[in-house]
């Protein structure tokens, strides 16, 4: 049986071996180099702004319009893309062919029963497909290391500044990829059982696995842990900007907050009274000059209202996020062991 | 024999396109939205500077959340779905013929193999690129005050100008040739391997890596460069001193719109100034540095590619990907005639 699954599944793996391998090599290579950049960069071992803020500037200076980003980039398109394409690849084609060229007659009627030809083979190329993305996830992150030990130092709004768990990020470090390519791969042969055909069956998992990974940061994943809110006295130095209607009568401030590491998930100016500032815009503002128009919203007492995920929580999130996505997998396997096993031959 | 295809293809035929039309009806409601807030933050109005800067930052102030995501999920719908024609229209189009053995039915009939091949290809073809058309209308559509808010003052955290190369495949008509030439590549693909899944891997993998390199190596060279000289003086931007006293130092440059090639400090004698720093500059005063690096007499080099080329690009691309598809097409043609029947 295991001959068996490993025979049909052979040039999947072989291919996307490959694929590893060879992203491997381009990270081994530009990986000691950008460790050596880092530790270079004076940045180990600097102490207060005098020797770190120069550090700093130095190291995102030899990082800009280098090959670091774009080696980084094609990794995190090879983590959530390569989820997908498990799905669409590995997984949909899994039953979907067994059914489309007949097959089934036969595989489903050896001493094996169904459930166990089915178990073996999910379990198997499943577990193939969490372990790629663990790996390719550890690689990438030993990779990165020292671009996140930067970010400490970052100024804010850099690009340095985002921190790893930011929501493209999020998804490329720790466990979360292993979530990602079980659901794929187990949507995947789902979809396969449902349409019997491998070609819709692929379209519809690629559609799938890519809406789940959009809208998940979105809409999912600031609700696994109910964010921190902070009410903080807004400081001239943190209004970023402010925009005004047409007849001055109504105003939004726009502040910025410096939370590194943090994911800052909204960011408001409110009222002293816990209401959303919304004018109208003070005199100052509308002729004065920048200073007296920060003057005068000093004089309003505004707050400003942040919520966030702080850093520290990094791994429980992915913990929660992982363990979603593999118990929907067990979900949608199960649900395809249900399904073989109330099929007739037909 | 339509009328079966149709029929078993059906569901999933409307359910992908019910997907589309709800996206594109997001677009849509949202793009006015977007519009509204344009000009409510007098972006069409401006033409001094300063108005501009004003109004740009009042928009750009407005697009957090919902917009932004939009912006870059819209760009990256427009580059999947060339690939994904190549994938599920192009790739199975003969390779499943092959795969079932029905290419022995098909090539023998009174119509010509070649004729069968043409009617085939043109007809998917023109479906194909009238599909990225139309996205890439409404996508270009709802961006187009973003992207000229960035042309005017170029702002990280939203986006980049619409001629950077993260950009600029996902705007005007180069989309129309990428849709076309994803299709021809996977036909070929499939003709060659004769078996869909294969045809399809490899598709994909060709086709995002010709995407990567022509938009990183390539497409810079369609039109010479721009190039532009001036001597670096008070538009000292940035100076750095590496371990070994290297020195590197850039000058400020702003062109709204442009696409940034390259940007070098070199000496009088045209070699690129690496240092090495003198203890002026490693102990002394930042304006005692600044003076010994004017009496370097150094320049600043430029080169750029100019906001005003973006739609030259545009049709070169769209034209150079074209005639590839067209030779693809010729490739798959001979194949077919050249086969025997096994």
């Amino acid at each position: 049986m295991i001959w068996l699954s490993w025979r049909q599944f052979r040039t999947q793996a072989i291919v996307a071996g490959c694929v590893l391998a060879a992203f491997a090599i381009a990270l081994l290579v530009t990986g000691f180099s950008l460790a050596h950049l880092y530790s270079g960069s004076g940045l180990p071992g600097c102490q207060g702004r005098g020797t770190c803020v120069p550090a700093i500037q130095n190291f995102m200076n030899q990082m800009r319009g280098s090959v670091y980003a774009f080696v980084f980039y094609i990794g995190v398109a090879i983590i959530y893309g390569g989820s997908a394409l498990v799905g669409a690849f590995w997984g949909a084609p899994l039953i979907a062919r067994e059914i489309e060229t007949g097959t089934f007659r036969v595989a489903w009627n050896q001493s094996v029963s169904r459930n166990r030809w089915l178990a073996v083979r999910v379990t198997m190329v499943g577990l193939a497909a969490m372990a790629g993305a663990g790996l390719l996830s550890l690689m990438l992150n030993w990779w990165v290391e020292p671009v996140y030990k930067a970010t400490r130092f970052a100024p804010p709004d850099s690009s340095l500044s985002y921190g790893r768990l930011s929501p493209l990020l999020f998804g490329t470090g720790g466990i979360a990829p292993m979530g990602y390519a079980a659901f794929a791969f187990a949507l995947g042969v789902a979809a396969g059982v449902l349409f019997k055909r491998t070609l819709p069956a692929m379209a519809v998992t690629l559609v799938g696995v890519g809406f789940v990974l959009l809208a998940w940061p979105n809409w999912v994943r600031p609700h696994l842990i109910p964010p921190v809110h902070q009410v903080l006295r807004l400081r001239p130095s943190a209004i970023e900007g402010f925009s005004t209607s047409a007849n001055n009568s109504q105003m939004t401030i726009f502040a910025g907050v410096h939370k590194p590491g943090a994911w800052v998930l909204s960011d408001q100016v409110v009222t002293s009274a816990g209401h959303v500032f919304s004018g109208p815009a003070t005199h100052a503002c509308i002729n004065g000059s920048p200073q007296a128009c920060s003057a005068s919203l000093a004089a309003l007492h505004l707050n400003q209202l942040v919520s966030f995920e702080p850093a520290s929580r990094f791994w429980p999130l992915q913990g929660y996020e992982t363990g979603a996505y593999v118990l929907a997998a067990v979900v949608l396997a199960l649900f395809c062991s249900w399904w073989i096993s109330r099929r007739r031959l037909a | 024999m339509v009328w079966l295809t149709w029929r078993q293809f059906r569901t999933q035929a409307l359910v992908a396109a019910a997907a589309l039309a709800a996206f594109a009806l997001t677009l849509v409601i949202t793009g006015i939205q977007v519009r509204d807030r344009a000009s409510a933050a007098g972006l069409y109005g401006c033409d001094a500077t300063h108005s501009c800067e004003h109004a740009v930052s009042n928009f750009i102030n407005q697009l957090r959340g919902p917009y932004h995501v939009l912006f870059i999920v819209g760009a990256m719908v427009l580059y999947v779905i060339p690939a994904l024609i190549g994938l599920f229209w192009g790739a199975p189009l003969i390779a499943r013929e092959f795969e079932t053995g029905t290419y022995r039915v098909a090539w023998n009939q009174s119509v010509s193999r070649n004729r069968w091949l043409a009617i085939k290809l043109g007809l998917v073809g023109l479906a194909a690129m009238a599909t990225a058309g139309l996205f890439s209308l409404l996508i270009t559509w709802w961006a187009s005050p973003i992207d000229r808010a960035l042309a005017l003052r170029p702002d990280t955290s939203i986006g980049v100008v619409r001629l950077d190369p993260t950009l600029f495949g996902a705007r005007g008509i180069a989309p129309i040739g990428y849709a076309a030439f994803a299709l021809a590549l996977g036909v070929t693909l499939g003709v060659l391997m004769r078996r869909t899944l294969p045809a399809m891997a490899a598709t994909l993998a060709v086709f995002v890596g010709i995407q990567v390199v022509w938009a990183n190596w390539i497409r810079a060279h369609l039109i010479s460069p721009s190039v532009a000289r001036a001597p670096l003086g008070s538009n000292l931007n940035e100076l750095m001193i590496s371990p070994g006293a290297k020195m590197t130092v850039l000058g400020a440059w702003n062109q709204p719109g442009a696409w940034l090639l390259s940007d070098k400090t070199i000496t009088p004698a045209g070699n690129v100034f690496t240092g090495p720093a003198t203890k002026t500059c490693l102990q002394g005063t930042l304006q005692q540095c600044n003076a010994w690096l004017a009496g370097k007499h150094l320049r600043q080099l430029v080169t750029f590619q100019p906001a005003s080329r973006f739609w030259t690009f545009q049709w070169y691309e769209t034209a150079i990907f074209l005639v590839l598809a067209v030779a693809l097409a010729v490739i798959c043609a001979w194949r077919i005639r050249r086969k025997r029947f096994a």
